[in-house]
């Protein structure tokens, strides 16, 4: 069996499905840098959020992208870690396949297969609808997302211990 | 003293999307009993027409999450039907090797994460993991098993990446295929488990039957999930798959937004039930044991029972996928470049998904552009089967207490693994 990274990027979404794709989008583009990520693993886990349980299991850091409706304006991006939000849908905890990603991070702390550090990236959608492209909003603000997201597992890579707290900050959009 | 029932189950928990049960009953006379869908269409067709031959099974294996290699394989194929490419046998019998990975990771995620819960008596998998470590850990692993299975033949865990119009874009090693192998041996004895556990599990399945019509692919002397004609327990002759249309009929209803199926009768059922009703007679030694184990019986007309059909379907395919792989070692895995020449045409293609039948139509112009497309899914076809076992189930259980019979109910549809749509899941959160 391959040998797995300390840090894994997940990405979340479906790209059928306008800004809930934009996990996804992002995820792609940190694959397309070329020997920039190299000590890290990107597993694209679509919209079957089950896999990630799978996905993170035996890894130090996990690092998890997916669009996400936070109250905040379209397109913004903020880093927060599972203990550090509820789910709001509802039915919250009842549904796994409904695909609660909170839901899958406690079945896996549950069973002891949880990473040290678990840190989520939402960015806040602007259109969620049938349709194959990003909105302009997030579209416009990739590139953003891209150099937020590679700092945070840069910044990891570089942790001399498992476990060490990272430090707490939130990204909003640029001005 | 007068009773009165009033169940809204908005949403039903533990599916794949949003469906709603509504009853209402007064003195034991049913005023309403209704399975709503009321999720909005997702007009996938329409974003296939106008695109290329070869980008049809990237935007459809989007589709589900779970059931992403099942939509792959069915728009492979009809492409492959359209256009008049034949592959090799390795190459189906690599398709053949992922499409049961895709049974395997969904059966395991319905029956341990979804069906579980309700015969230990709690509302999910989450409390299991403290109450019943060992059985989660179990179904965790078998899971697991599905995705790692999935990634190596289909280049992801979901949302396969390597499949062709023709053949394999990147193929499997044969040192890959040994590994998989090994694992899939150590899988067996874990199948053995989470069917012993389900099996002390099983005096809490309902006793209900009604006399249904089940359809499914059939193949003489196979137990099929990606070749073969329909078949009904209803007809002795199986009718070839370019005939769909005429077999799921499928027409709306007021109280659904996905349309509904009918064929010999007002509704018939697909799924795992379904094929084994079938095909029971060409299972593999090992689930033929499971389900003598269990006690089903070919022409078992018990919804509940498809979660039982699971696990034996589960221990089918690797029994199987075992076989094929000692096949694709034996012959050697070689190296095959696709080759497609676009034209006009007409083409089908017919899978089992893990909940049942699937199928797909696409025509193409003389660029090989899709003209039209038409993706007739099993759980649209299941939609009047489980409203016509609520009609019959309900005056069966009217007297007892209204949680009871919610309960019943829910795993009733719960049963039939339903995938209303899976196609968003995005995060709703509040910061804390």
């Amino acid at each position: 069996m391959q040998q797995l990274n300390d840090i894994v990027v997940v990405g979340l979404g479906n790209t059928l499905m306008t800004d809930e794709g934009i996990g996804i989008h992002v995820l792609c583009l940190l694959m397309s840098e070329s020997g920039r990520h190299d000590h890290i693993d990107m597993v694209e886990a679509g919209s079957s959020v089950m896999s990630v349980v799978h996905s993170i299991a035996g890894r130090r850091k996990a690092i998890i992208i997916d669009c996400a409706r936070m109250s905040e304006p379209a397109g913004t991006i903020r880093r927060f870690t599972p203990s550090e939000v509820e789910s709001t849908k509802s039915l919250p905890h009842l549904s796994l396949h409904e695909g609660d990603l909170l839901t899958a991070l406690r079945l896996s702390r549950d069973l002891g297969e949880h990473p040290d550090e678990v840190v989520i990236f939402g960015i806040q959608p602007e259109t969620i609808a049938p349709g194959d492209s990003l909105s302009s909003t997030l579209q416009e603000r990739l590139d953003y997302y891209l150099e937020t997201i590679a700092s945070e597992f840069h910044s990891a890579s570089h942790t001399p211990a498992p476990g060490t707290a990272q430090p707490h900050f939130e990204s909003h959009i640029p001005d | 003293m007068s009773k009165t029932i009033d169940i809204n189950v908005h949403h039903v928990t533990r599916i794949e999307g949003h469906g709603n049960i509504v009853l209402k009953a007064s003195d034991g006379t049913i005023e309403k009993l209704e399975w709503q869908v009321p999720e909005a269409p997702r007009f996938f067709e329409a974003m296939l027409r106008g695109r290329l031959w070869d980008e049809i099974q990237p935007i459809v294996c989007r589709i589900c999450g779970i059931c992403s290699m099942s939509h792959s394989l069915a728009a492979i194929k009809a492409v492959e039907d359209a256009m008049g490419v034949v592959v090799s046998d390795q190459t189906n019998k690599l398709r053949i090797l992922g499409h049961y990975a895709e049974q395997l990771e969904s059966h395991s995620l319905h029956v341990g994460y979804l069906v579980a819960p309700d015969l230990l008596g709690v509302k999910s998998v989450v409390p299991l993991a403290s109450s019943h470590p060992d059985a989660v850990k179990t179904i965790i692993a078998i899971h697991r098993v599905g995705n790692q299975w999935m990634e190596l033949i289909g280049g992801r865990m979901t949302h396969p990446v390597s499949l062709r119009i023709g053949g394999f874009g990147k193929l499997p090693t044969e040192h890959e295929l040994r590994e998989l192998k090994n694992s899939l041996e150590e899988t067996v004895p874990k199948l053995e488990v989470l069917a012993d556990l389900v099996l002390s599990l099983a005096g809490n399945l309902p006793a209900f039957e009604r006399d249904t019509e089940y359809v499914a692919l059939v193949q003489p002397g196979k137990y099929p999930f990606y070749d073969g004609d329909i078949g009904s327990t209803d007809v002795a002759d199986p009718v070839d798959v370019h005939e769909f249309e005429s077999v799921a009929n499928e027409y709306v209803t007021p109280q659904s937004t996905a349309k509904w199926a009918k064929w010999h009768r007002d509704s018939y059922a697909v799924g795992s039930l379904a094929r084994y009703n079938l095909n029971a007679d060409n299972l593999l030694p090992l689930a033929t044991k499971t389900a003598k184990a269990f006690g089903l019986e070919k022409g078992c007309c018990n919804p509940y029972m498809n979660s039982v059909a699971q696990i034996i379907e589960s221990v089918h395919v690797v029994e199987r996928a075992l076989q094929l792989i000692d096949e694709l070692l034996t012959a050697g895995i070689k190296p095959e470049v696709p080759h497609v020449e676009p034209r006009a045409g007409m083409g089908v293609g017919a899978v089992e998904a893990p909940r049942g039948i699937l199928f797909h139509r696409y025509a193409f112009d003389d660029d090989g552009r899709c003209t039209s497309a038409n993706v007739c899914i099993p759980t649209n076809q299941n939609h009047a089967n489980i409203q016509k076992d609520l009609e019959a189930l309900v005056p069966q259980i009217i007297d007892r207490e209204q949680d009871e019979i919610r309960l019943m109910l829910e795993m009733l549809v719960r049963a039939y693994d339903p995938c209303v749509s899976c196609s968003t899941h995005y995060l709703d959160v509040a910061f804390v």
